[in-house]
């Protein structure tokens, strides 16, 4: 657990839908019950990560804490900008002047990801601890970075600035961000992927095209949402006899026994929903396989949660299943 | 007779545009429309706005390009079905639709090639957000105009924000003629000018600390860019005048796709919100990713008695397993109809699709005819 935690800096990164901020809160719980302090970054949105870590509001760009030992904030790079421009220039009543018009817009469009080095750049602010008016010292930052296709441009930003800006502060902190990402000792990305034959196509881009193209490191790759078994084998077997048999009913009787009455419709309901929950869990493991032959590092399986709307106990649960299956490696 | 919202739409219009949240199947349910227009005799295209390599392949084609490319029968009927007429596949450019708006609006052929060599424009159609829906919009007038198609289905970008998509024509061309943005760039395009440059200070004091972070040859370029566009505004304008009549005119229907998770559902319910307000035409609402339903009512055992027979034999513990595997999928079930039932009160329920959970997987020819036969009835 202490080498999964050893860099101050998670990414976790995946195509949107795969419950990447799921995945986000759950890796950040981990780091809190080890007793690190936690910043959890989502980034210009306003996502469900403050609620599935018991937050009641929505997250901003000042750390609140969501549960003990866990900080939330929202970057949007505009706030990010004001911040630099106060720290780098003592700026502060001119920035409104950047953040209120298009400005970001313009020189976002000038120089293309700017706002993901501004965002980038607060994130390394809070890893130097020195994000302004803030006293916070974080010993892990938990990035939910923006979904997959933009991800990549996300992260090769400060070094695709450097054609843009030739000199000055802004190519110099670019310089750093990009020592950051592609130091392992300091960063880490996780990938999120859901068994599916989409995302784990891209999922397996992604990860050659981190490697290849930013150099960043990449830790164990969460599959998210996998249907475990419902049978074992023996039950598999008895109850494929009864259903071809056309003999289900016979476990009316089992039903009697405890006092439940199945009508025939039940009987519909038991057979339709595990022939579906099979004929998902097959599928969901040609592309587990897939996917397993196809990265290089170990891929974790979330469980499927049945919940009726994401909670902080159902987060809880599936940082137990990631600590469990981390110790295991 | 069971009425179908989709056959509705097909029989009548000419523009059917598939719209809501990134990861809920649009592309898929776009292909899908046009298959079936195709295949009930018609000229259909989808255009699609994701790089949808998956359903490039699906259709047989090595890959989507910015002009109609025509997809073989032979892909279908291998698949059952019989295509009586035609359907085209094209996926959006944005730089080169872009530089088709900026030669048919720039006064001369050099005006144009100068804008298009600007490096600042060619961050324009990567970076700035809106310029792909912006984009989308136009080659879809583009294509209508032409007259080539009977219909045209058109996938959405995947924006996190509905509005982001009704919004793009206009956020764009106020980029464009942005006020700030002259006042900011007027000192600097006039630089030499001494009276100008000394009468706005602010401006010249704001100017050399953007110079300083990003430098000054991006600054330049962006001057020159602005200036080049100068008197293009009003073609932008019109144009997107006319584009956005024709969404309203009644050739044009909006299809909004969703799954039933909370946040797409969020979403599509906003959206749908947005299309009445903006005088949109709503076709129909296509609820894709539901999970199946079995059995009427849920059984619903107490947990002593599921604890007794999982303590039983082995015919009583599969029995527990499977009273189990019941009461996870009816929670999610439940979720999803309470989910639902918010969209139910913007979105009436005999203008829904449901579209379940195939248990075959969707992106090939196969898929789309199983798509298709929920979208509009089992094909005759």
């Amino acid at each position: 657990m202490d080498e999964f935690l050893a860099p101050r800096i998670l990414i976790v990164a995946g195509k949107g839908g795969v419950g990447k901020t799921t995945a986000a809160a759950a890796l950040a719980l981990i780091a809190a019950r080890h007793g690190r302090k936690v910043c959890v970054a989502e980034v210009d949105r306003k996502g469900s990560l403050a609620r599935l870590l018991g937050g009641r509001t929505h997250l901003t760009y000042e750390p609140a804490e969501l549960t003990p030992g866990v900080w939330g904030v929202n970057i949007a790079p505009e706030e990010a900008l004001a911040e630099y421009l106060e720290v780098q220039y003592k700026m502060k009543r001119i920035s409104r002047v950047f953040t209120s018009t298009h400005f970001v817009d313009y020189v976002a469009t000038a120089a293309p990801g700017l706002k993901d080095i501004l965002v980038l750049g607060k994130v390394w602010y809070l890893e130097k601890n020195r994000a302004a008016g803030t006293r916070h010292d974080f010993d892990t930052i938990v990035l939910d970075a923006p979904a997959a296709g933009h991800m990549l441009q996300f992260l090769s930003a400060p070094m695709g600035l450097s054609d843009a800006v030739r000199v000055g502060p802004i190519r110099r902190q670019a310089e750093w961000l990009v020592e950051m990402l592609q130091d392992e000792s300091r960063t880490r990305v996780h990938l999120v992927t859901l068994p599916e034959e989409m995302p784990v196509t891209e999922t397996l881009e992604t990860d050659a095209a981190l490697r290849e193209r930013i150099g960043i490191s990449a830790g164990p790759v969460l599959a998210n949402a996998v249907y475990q078994p419902l049978l074992s084998k023996s039950e598999t077997k008895l109850f494929g006899e009864l259903a071809d048999d056309g003999s289900l009913d016979e476990l009316c009787g089992e039903a009697n026994e405890v006092g439940l009455r199945l009508e025939h419709d039940d009987l519909e309901a038991l057979l339709g929903y595990a022939r579906f929950r099979d004929a998902r869990r097959s599928i969901q493991q040609k592309h587990l396989k897939a996917l397993k032959r196809g990265v290089a590092q170990p891929v974790l399986e979330l469980p499927f949660v049945f919940s009726a709307g994401l909670a902080l106990p159902d987060v809880e649960l599936l940082a137990d299943v990631i600590e469990q299956q981390v110790a295991a490696l | 007779m069971i009425h179908n919202p989709m056959v509705e739409i097909l029989g009548a219009k000419e523009i059917i545009v598939c719209a809501g949240a990134g990861g809920v199947g649009k592309t898929t349910t776009a292909a899908a429309i046009a298959l079936e227009a195709a295949r009930r005799g018609k000229r259909a295209a989808v255009l699609t706005i994701d790089p949808a390599r998956r359903l490039a392949s699906a259709l047989g084609l090595k890959e989507l390009t910015n002009d109609p490319t025509k997809v073989s029968p032979r892909k279908f009927t291998a698949a059952g079905l019989e295509v009586e007429g035609e359907l085209w596949a094209l996926m959006l450019d944005t730089k080169t639709t872009f530089d088709e708006v900026v030669m048919r609006y720039a006064p001369s052929r050099d005006q144009a090639e100068r804008i298009i060599a600007n490096r600042f424009y060619r961050n324009i159609s990567s970076t700035l957000s809106g310029t792909q829906e912006y984009m989308a919009m136009e080659k879809l007038y583009e294509l209508h105009a032409d007259g080539q198609f009977d219909v045209i289905v058109i996938d959405t970008p995947p924006t996190r924000n509905a509005l982001d998509f009704l919004d793009a024509p206009r956020r764009l061309t106020d980029f464009f003629e942005s006020r700030v943005l002259r006042w900011f760039l007027f000192p600097y395009m006039k630089a030499g000018g001494g009276l100008m440059r000394m009468a706005n200070v602010a401006a010249t004091t704001f100017l050399r600390i953007v110079k300083r972070i990003v430098g000054a040859d991006v600054l330049d370029d962006t001057a020159e860019f602005f200036a080049n566009l100068e008197g293009m505004y009003d073609g932008f304008k019109e144009r997107a005048g006319e584009v956005a009549r024709l969404l309203k005119s009644d050739v044009t229907s909006f299809v909004i796709v969703t799954s039933p998770a909370a946040d797409s559902v969020e979403e599509a319910t906003f959206f749908a919100t947005r299309l009445n307000e903006s005088g949109l035409p709503f076709g129909a609402l296509v609820v894709n990713r539901v999970h199946p339903r079995f059995g009427e009512d849920p059984i619903d055992p107490k947990p002593r008695q599921l604890h007794r027979l999982a303590e039983g034999g082995e015919r009583a513990r599969l029995l527990a397993r499977l009273l189990e595997n019941e009461e996870e999928f009816r929670k999610v079930v439940e979720l999803e109809e309470r989910n639902l039932d918010d969209l139910a009160r913007r979105v009436p329920r005999h203008r829904w699709i449901r579209v379940p959970y195939l248990e075959i997987e969707a992106v090939d020819a196969a898929g789309l005819r199983a798509i298709g036969e929920r979208l509009f009835g089992p094909a005759a």
